[in-house]
């Protein structure tokens, strides 16, 4: 009776605690748009395009920025809560319509680089951490290293001089050339190539530093005074607990899964989540901004909260006591 | 308690400390005195796009700088930033990261709901208001790479510390009447060393990067030549396409080797402690 | 465990194989088609035909409008074969060209243009100017009469940017400017919009089975669009694309060296009317001093940002501002760098360093330390700028923004000097030869609207009212005449933009406004064999 009442209690401080959250966040993704300077009207239309003041006022009325701050966010409200994220006069379209396209894509080539990343990352690392003194984990960390801290658009571009500009073997820009299985892969390799490598990479480190501070504890020890072969230590008995802090960070990768990787999709000319906020962003355009915003902090505030929900579960030390 | 130079143990970790102190020393020399070192005046310019040469080691860069002399003069700028801004982004996040872990409660819950709201605020759009009120300027700037990057230390500390906090050793501390600072100072962050370690090296490497994505997007300070930019203007003018390697592969290899150099330093410390940890 | 393996990597072998061998199957056939690929770096951000700035321009070729430029920038008729203008301007009449037709088989009709201009003025923002001034249309057979409550010289001008659409498949469209589809468009050009593939990057275009011109060498175009340069340059010269284009803009210098090593390429090479210049906030001091823009005009090593941002693609400005390229130019004597000079004309003017810490003081007394307010984009140069003016004795402080914060900060005049740029569109705009830059009677993202000299805007007026030829060209070299003697801009260099392409193509035409994106190259040109 009393764990369970325990396990109550903390979902529903959480709970409580991700609500406020979310409540200033909505607020905050409607007002930092509004108040970086520029004008989305006059992004409307090209840099040499003369717009009387009354095709200024028409506008602006269209995109519903002639009412005073409080009663577009009480508008603002009313639509969220039909679900209804806006219409893009920039985009030519309804908010969720595009979001939806442009996430589709997101979803595939970050998704798939996060999970291969997040493998090879917690396996090279746990073996470069438990087999610390070997030379080949210093070799792996000092790779691991130098990949992090080389610009991403660097090695990007570095990447496609090589194989697809000298070597041929990837193509130059895009999703696909023909909508085709094939097509799709083909394009896509490279661009998630790169980016598991720099989530390897990351999780290398942190992997290697947990599993590091978990070897000089008392029970690998006792393991192996037990006469456990040192591979099944590490597998069982580390791995579990040295993943934790992992965690966190893994569940933030998902939860920024919406936003895209900004520079991958500049070099590859990928039509992604990244250009269509930094797009969004250059041109002003309100409701694209709030409404990606919006998705993105609901992703990050449920990854947190399924971060912590797993390492409770993972770790009875992290649960609650008085 | 900080481990001294006394546990500079030759034998166990060979003569690879002594190279990256080496390393780091000379750095810090060219930063403090780049006008020995430079081959030539910092706004000095010859012919643009020059291959390298006798008198030009890393040839000149689009507007005729000579890129060895740029190199020089931009590592005082870079070294500061990439430290000043991994050392902020390491503090808050540490600091938070152990409150948050080791007190709980609902000081955890505000601490946390803080950190999400600073972790979801998109940096771009934040840069761009900073931008549009405030004059650029390297302190503006290690502020705002430090200010928006701790998030993530603060998680993976957080997660440790709650790991550890419940350990047998803390308890016995804290039954002995041991004030909470001891304990954290002296227990805690030993453990958790070797994550923040990692972090730390990441933040110091990302802060250097992020200045240079700034300066590939355009919100940098254009006036400010560091590493990060130099690799930037390689990028925007022209010395990608021209496959000019030796403008942006030196800067980027100073980045590499001031990070590595610290990295290797640190992991020093490691598993010094020889701490047996009863549960 | 281990029997598993085994069974599994022998399945493993068979699924790969069948995979593949079904792979090639489906894989489409490939035709015997003759494409020609042009790689832009502007890209098309939603499928909406008018709506998308970029599409708008490429619909030039599948939905002609009524006037284009030659490659002399003469406007010469497309859609229309020529056009009448009433006495006091305010009536044009366009004849259309017989015998053409829509790629779904209708002919195209007086009444289509009709349509396509009022919808414009109606519907689209950036035609609004339409929708204010435009009273009146009139079809009769194959002419269109449009009657206007003002006079305006551009209009011919002006309608070489809007495709005309066909009547009968947009009428029944709502909101036209928020109509999105990926194609098929139905179109009158040499070619028909087929495919718009925001996920791969390009718009293809189809030969129109309506075309009654010259018949293209080619069966389909196909415009790809890169999301940056280095990546559109490689791809150029790795041979998969034949030529590059970018709205008013040329391929990058630097870029051009590499490209002619491989040897496969051909440059054409143009003076263009776009150029940058410094810009002055004429209502504060002491920029509103004529003699102390005159001193800074010799300050400027115009020499070295030539080489530096043209690599000798340009050459050195005129004071008259106006570049070669443009119809109306008037030569004047070139800007000439001395800072000797433009010390005297400060000390002349007033302006001394009396505490002799290397800046001079303005009229108050504090010394001149200017802020140069910089898109990102012009960093180079305004370094270049700072280092010249600091060393004749005027202190400048770099400021660098983003865009949008460039044009906000601008307008409410919050900068002492800038750089900027003008596009060839630009210059021809409001009374045209950079006009449309200095009145301060017409706002914009690009301008800066800070002459309101009495002289200069009836001078603006004069031109609108007429289409005189011979009253234009002297109202040009007026124009000219006062930028040279107020200086309210410094030309900073002129240039040439580059158009390479594929040397085994011929046939290509280009015209100072949209370059090689004409109907003249789409039906002119020929792969080799």
């Amino acid at each position: 009776m009393r764990p369970f009442l325990q396990g109550s209690i903390f979902l529903f401080r959480k709970l409580i605690r991700y609500s406020c959250s979310f409540g200033i966040i909505v607020l905050l993704v409607f007002l930092l748009p509004r108040m970086m300077p520029g004008d989305p009207v006059a992004n409307l239309v090209g840099e040499d395009i003369y717009l009387t003041d009354e095709t200024k006022e028409t506008l602006r009325a269209a995109l519903g920025l002639d009412s005073p701050l409080h009663e577009q966010f009480v508008l603002y409200s009313i639509h969220l809560l039909h679900l209804d994220l806006g219409y893009s006069y920039h985009m030519h379209g309804a908010v969720s319509d595009i979001l939806a396209d442009r996430a589709g894509w997101t979803l595939l080539y970050i998704g798939i680089s996060i999970i291969i990343g997040t493998c090879t990352g917690i396996y090279l690392g746990a073996r470069a951490g438990f087999e610390h003194e070997t030379w080949w984990s210093s070799l792996i960390s000092s790779l691991a290293l130098i990949i992090s801290s080389t610009p991403p658009y660097l090695l990007s571009l570095i990447a496609m001089v090589i194989f697809v500009y000298h070597l041929g073997w990837f193509p130059f820009k895009g999703f696909y050339d023909t909508f085709h299985i094939l097509s799709i892969i083909h394009h896509l390799t490279l661009p998630v190539l790169i980016l598991s490598v720099f989530y390897a990479a990351r999780n290398v480190l942190i992997m290697r530093g947990t599993v590091l501070s978990e070897k000089i504890q008392l029970y690998p020890l006792f393991a192996r005074s037990l006469g456990i072969p040192e591979r099944r230590i590490l597998i069982r008995h580390i791995r579990k607990n040295a993943i934790i802090p992992l965690i966190a960070l893994i569940a933030l990768d998902f939860g920024f899964l919406f936003s895209g990787a900004l520079f991958i999709e500049i070099v590859f000319s990928l039509n992604g989540m990244g250009s269509l906020m930094y797009d969004a962003i250059l041109n002003r355009d309100y409701p694209v901004l709030t409404g990606t915003f919006l998705v993105i902090a609901i992703f990050v505030i449920c990854a947190n909260f399924i971060a912590d929900i797993l390492s409770l579960a993972l770790d009875p030390r992290t649960r609650s006591h008085p | 308690m900080i481990p001294g130079l006394s546990n500079l143990n030759f034998r166990r970790h060979g003569y690879v400390p002594l190279l990256c102190i080496i390393v780091l020393t000379l750095l810090l020399i060219i930063a403090l005195f780049p006008e020995q070192i430079a081959p030539y005046a910092q706004n000095k310019r010859f012919l643009p796009y020059m291959d390298p040469d006798n008198a030009h080691l890393l040839g000149t860069d689009d507007m005729g700088y000579d890129i060895l002399t740029l190199l020089v003069y931009a590592t005082r700028i870079s070294l500061t930033i990439g430290f000043f801004a991994g050392g902020l982004s390491l503090l808050i996040g540490t600091a938070t990261g152990i409150l948050s872990g080791y007190l709980r409660g609902w000081v955890d819950d505000m601490i946390m709901g803080i950190t999400d709201i600073t972790l979801i605020i998109p940096k771009i759009p934040a840069i761009i208001l900073i931008a549009a009120y405030v004059r650029p300027g390297i302190w503006i700037l290690i502020l705002v790479l430090g200010l928006l990057s701790w998030e993530t230390t603060a998680r993976v500390v957080r997660a440790k510390t709650m790991q550890i906090s419940n350990a047998g050793f803390i308890m016995s501390a804290r039954c002995l009447g041991f004030p909470s600072r001891s304990i954290i100072i002296q227990e805690i962050i030993p453990v958790i060393y070797p994550v923040i370690l990692p972090k730390f090296m990441l933040t110091i490497a990302g802060a250097m990067i992020s200045e240079a994505s700034l300066s590939f997007l355009g919100l940098s300070d254009p006036m400010m030549e560091s590493w990060g930019k130099m690799i930037s203007d390689a990028f925007t003018h022209g010395g990608f396409i021209r496959e000019m390697w030796w403008w942006f592969l030196p800067p980027t290899l100073c980045i590499c080797i001031s990070v590595l150099a610290v990295t290797r330093l640190g992991m020093m410390y490691e598993t010094d402690e020889q701490e047996i940890v009863s549960e | 465990m281990i029997i598993m393996k085994s069974f599994s990597k022998k399945r493993w072998t068979l699924v790969i194989l069948t995979v593949a061998i079904l792979a090639c199957c489906c894989l489409p056939v490939m035709a015997e088609e003759k494409t020609l690929r042009i790689a832009t770096t502007n890209e098309v951000k939603s499928p909406a035909f008018i709506g998308d700035y970029t599409l708008g321009l490429f619909n030039h070729i599948s939905n002609p409008p009524l006037m284009q430029m030659n490659d002399k920038g003469e406007l010469i008729g497309l859609l229309a074969d020529r056009y009448e203008v009433s006495q006091d301007n305010t009536e044009w009449t366009f004849i259309i060209k017989g015998n053409q037709f829509w790629s779904d088989g209708t002919p195209v009709t007086a009444d289509d243009v009709a349509y396509s201009i009022q919808m414009y003025g109606t519907s689209v923002p950036n035609a609004g100017w339409i929708g204010e001034t435009l009273t009146d249309t009139q079809v009769d057979g194959d002419k269109v009469t449009f009657r206007f409550n003002k006079p305006y010289t551009n209009i011919a001008l002006e309608f070489t940017s809007y495709s005309i659409l066909p009547k009968h498949i947009w009428e029944s469209i709502e909101n036209p400017n928020e109509y999105t589809s990926t194609g098929p468009y139905v179109g009158a050009g040499p070619f028909y919009i087929d495919n718009v593939d925001l996920n791969s990057g390009k718009v293809i275009f189809r030969q129109n089975p309506g075309w009654k011109g010259k018949t293209p060498a080619y069966d389909t175009v196909e415009i790809s669009w890169f999301k940056n340069e280095d990546a559109a340059a490689k791809a150029l010269e790795s041979g998969i694309m034949d030529t590059y284009w970018k709205y008013a803009a040329s391929y990058p210098y630097a870029a051009i060296a590499s490209l002619q090593k491989t040897g496969d390429f051909e440059v054409l090479e143009k003076p263009t009317s776009g150029m940058t210049f410094l810009g002055f906030n004429l209502k504060k001091e002491p920029m509103s001093d004529i003699a102390f823009r005159d001193a800074i005009s010799n300050a400027i090593n115009y020499q070295e940002l030539v080489d530096i941002s043209t690599l000798g693609h340009g050459k050195i400005p005129e004071k008259g501002f106006v570049p070669p390229a443009m119809d109306g130019y008037v030569r004047s004597t070139p800007m000439e760098y001395n800072p000797d000079t433009a010390r005297n004309k400060l000390e002349k003017a007033g302006y001394i360093d009396s505490d002799k810490n290397g800046i001079v003081e303005g009229k108050d007394g504090d010394d001149i330390i200017l802020n140069l307010l910089i898109r990102n984009s012009y960093a180079r140069e305004a370094e270049l700028v700072k280092e010249y003016l600091e060393k004749v004795g005027i202190g400048v402080e770099v400021r660098s923004v983003e865009d949008n914060t460039w044009f906000e900060l601008k307008d409410k005049l919050e900068y002492d000097i800038t750089l900027t740029r003008t596009t060839p569109w630009g210059m021809l705009m409001h009374a045209g030869w950079a006009t449309g830059y200095f009145d301060s009677r017409r706002t914009g993202q690009g301008v800066l609207h800070t002459v309101d000299d009495e002289a200069f805007l009836t001078l603006c007026d004069n031109i609108l009212g007429t289409t005189d030829r011979t009253l234009l060209t002297g109202y040009a070299k007026e124009v000219q005449k006062y930028y040279a003697e107020n200086l309210p801009g410094i030309p900073l260099y002129w240039k040439n933009d580059i158009t390479p392409y594929n040397k085994e193509i011929t046939g290509w035409y280009s015209n100072p406004l949209y370059g090689i994106m004409n109907e003249f190259t789409f039906t002119g040109v020929k792969p080799a064999t």
